[in-house]
């Protein structure tokens, strides 16, 4: 099932026997994958399959869920992430969340990038704050467009910005983990096109993982892909080779629009 | 009976006469549905505007001569007046004292007779010697020589002056008109001083600072309480039986009746941890126990206002819980918070029972000068003074009742100043 890719170095973030409850109901069956730090994964499926459930298990957001339980070993860097002694806050520093609907906070456009460095004191002076902010939103792609307005709210840039913004502000406390959570299904083409340049961009500086719905936005971001259906992993494996030569024949009904 | 095959029901299509009768008549009677709801919201504006409109009316017609007093001018000669004086004694702070051994009753009971004419000393107020007392505190020098005081009018003349005095009075007031003695002015010690047995000696200072001063208690105690409280229950407390009897215990408790809550200060408060009576302090407890459900539930509705994708994006960076309640949650819903508190603060100013109750009906003459000191509060005023027999009180009533509305008002303003505030800054 899970196809053996011999990696160079150990995995970032190692999935083994994950399973996933929210009450009695299991969301995730015995799903064990890798996360590399050099590869955009994709995580497809049709609605409902878990991929959403299982990218939240990855940073513990899944927490805040009444009743959600899981089990199985989840690493980073070989440190378990659920293990007792794993301080939940830092985990989420190292392993950042882009949301699917642009849920920047009801502040300036500086403050939502500098919110993450201050609560971690990462910058020692209003000097070292100005240059992350800068950098995170130079990265993110916005500076050119917000660097006269840092002032103004960010719930007052369009949707797009929005969500760069939010990029921007996951990646300003340098993360070594983004999780995405289908960061473009509430964008335009435009906004779209601009948000999956910015996963190339990211792309090797950190390990990234994204869920979307879109198969064509799989293909044009990722270099591994898999394919969650009704709690399992179908097929995991390099993305050209899941969308020209599926080994499943779910998984070839799903990406050629059959179900789903 | 067959049903027609199935293509035939979903192509069929029945004609719809937009143009018809029945169809106009379906349209008036929704334009005339529409018009008489508009009419109906616009009688019940009008009805509340119309009733909020003569409550201010009558209180103001009745309470605003409240305001102003009656004083009749009175000549005194001091060198003559059997009284001694030395004028040392009135430096440093006894002045007060020595004045008060000095006969100025007599004194200023005769001057009035001797310009008023015979049963001139009924006219002027029998506590009139105090505004002798205040002018020679004042200046010293006075009693080297001659003076004209104005002093305040008694009771009868002080209502014959606004048109509400007995026949007599008001034979009286018009003799001391048409001798040019009397003059109307704004009545400073009805904002200065405290209850008192004689209408034109009361004032509503210490009415008025007894409930700044028990606001003062309540505030501080419900809202930190309140929030708090309204906090844990909505991010921390799991959900369980516990917590389902602990919201159904707090919406019972704001609309226990508020008498309750008095007898409650009273068994708790005084009989057992032996507060003071009378005191502001147990009646800001009192009135805190009160607000504090309704802000509890104000908070509680304000805090799951709060989108959660906020609390995500504040989780996701790495923010802790308590960061993510005191950086984002609670700076959003505070303008929320805050609606609550004004409705139960204003409840709270408002509330005469459960003051009765804990004491703060007694008479006090003077400014409470702290917490632990005993006053009354302008709603128990009201009542007091509603129920004095003299008809001076009547419009000192009245004018309490402006002094009350005034005080909400300022607090409200104060309220929705800061709220409008916080709202700007998200």
């Amino acid at each position: 099932m899970t196809e053996q890719t011999t990696p160079s170095a150990p995995p970032k973030m190692a999935a083994r026997h994950v399973n996933v409850f929210y009450g009695d109901k299991q969301a995730i069956r015995d799903v064990s994958i890798e996360i590399d730090n050099d590869h955009v994964i994709a995580f497809i499926g049709p609605s409902g399959c878990g991929k959403s459930t299982f990218l939240r298990t990855l940073n513990r957001m899944n927490d805040t869920v009444a009743g959600a339980r899981v089990e199985g070993d989840i690493t980073l860097d070989g440190e378990n992430i659920y293990d007792p002694s794993m301080d939940v806050v830092q985990l989420r520093a190292r392993v950042g969340m882009v949301f699917q609907k642009p849920n920047p906070f009801p502040k300036s456009i500086y403050d939502n990038i500098a919110y993450g460095p201050r609560i971690h004191g990462l910058a020692n002076s209003k000097a070292d704050l100005d240059v992350i902010v800068e950098s995170a939103l130079r990265r993110a792609g916005l500076w050119d467009e917000v660097k006269d307005r840092l002032k103004d709210s960010g719930t007052a840039l369009s949707g797009g910005q929005q969500q760069r913004l939010c990029i921007g502000r996951a990646i300003a406390v340098e993360p070594e983990v983004i999780l995405m959570d289908e960061p473009c299904s509430a964008l335009d083409p435009i906004a779209t096109a601009k948000i999956e340049e910015l996963i190339h961009e990211l792309r090797g500086r950190y390990a990234i993982a994204i869920v979307t719905h879109n198969m064509q936005q799989a293909a044009r971001v990722s270099q591994r892909t898999a394919f969650f259906h009704l709690g399992t992993l179908v097929e995991y494996g390099v993305t050209s080779e899941i969308f020209t030569n599926p080994r499943e024949d779910r998984t070839k009904d799903y990406i050629t629009g059959r179900y789903g | 009976m067959t049903s027609p095959p199935p293509d035939e029901t979903l192509t069929r299509r029945i004609p719809t006469d937009w143009k018809g009768q029945a169809m106009q008549r379906r349209i008036a009677a929704r334009y005339r549905a529409e018009r008489r709801f508009r009419l109906i919201g616009l009688a019940s504006i009008l009805l509340s505007a119309g009733f909020l409109a003569f409550l201010l009316v009558s209180m103001l017609g009745n309470g605003l001569s409240g305001f102003t007093r009656t004083e009749i001018a009175v000549k005194f000669d001091f060198p003559r007046a059997p009284m001694v004086v030395d004028p040392a004694m009135l430096e440093g702070g006894n002045a007060d004292q020595v004045l008060a051994g000095a006969n100025l009753p007599v004194v200023t009971a005769q001057a009035a007779n001797a310009a008023l004419g015979e049963g001139g000393d009924a006219l002027i107020s029998s506590n009139a010697w105090l505004t002798v007392r205040d002018a020679i505190r004042d200046d010293p020098s006075i009693l080297q020589r001659e003076a004209v005081l104005s002093l305040p009018a008694s009771a009868d003349i002080d209502l014959a002056a606004k048109s509400q005095g007995t026949a007599q009075a008001e034979a009286a007031y018009a003799r001391l008109k048409q001798g040019g003695h009397v003059s109307r002015a704004i009545n400073m010690p009805f904002l200065t001083a405290s209850d008192a047995t004689d209408p034109t000696q009361v004032g509503i200072w210490g009415a008025f600072k007894g409930s700044l001063l028990t606001m003062l208690v309540t505030l501080l105690l419900s809202f930190p309480v309140g929030v708090l409280a309204a906090l844990y229950l909505e991010e921390y407390a799991p959900r369980n039986r516990w917590t389902d009897m602990i919201e159904v215990s707090i919406n019972n408790l704001a609309a226990v009746p508020s008498i309750i809550f008095g007898l409650l200060g009273l068994a708790v408060f005084l009989n057992m941890m032996h507060l003071p009576r009378s005191a502001p302090l147990v009646g800001g407890l009192t009135m805190a126990l009160m607000t504090m459900p309704v802000i509890v539930i104000a908070g509680r509705n304000a805090i799951k206002a709060v989108p959660p994708s906020i609390r995500d994006a504040a989780l996701g960076i790495g923010a802790s819980p308590v960061q993510v309640v005191f950086h984002h949650v609670l700076p959003l819903a505070l303008p929320g918070i805050m609606t609550g508190t004004i409705i139960g603060m204003a409840r709270a100013l408002g509330e005469t029972a459960p003051l009765l109750m804990i004491g703060m009906r007694a008479f006090i003459a003077s400014p409470p000068g702290g917490v632990t000191d005993p006053a009354t509060v302008l709603p128990v005023q009201i009542f007091l003074w509603s129920d004095e027999i003299s008809k001076g009180f009547v419009e000192k009533t009245s004018a309490a009742i402006i002094v009350l509305l005034l005080f909400l008002l300022g607090m409200n303003s104060i309220a929705i100043y800061l709220r409008n505030k916080f709202e700007k800054r998200w």
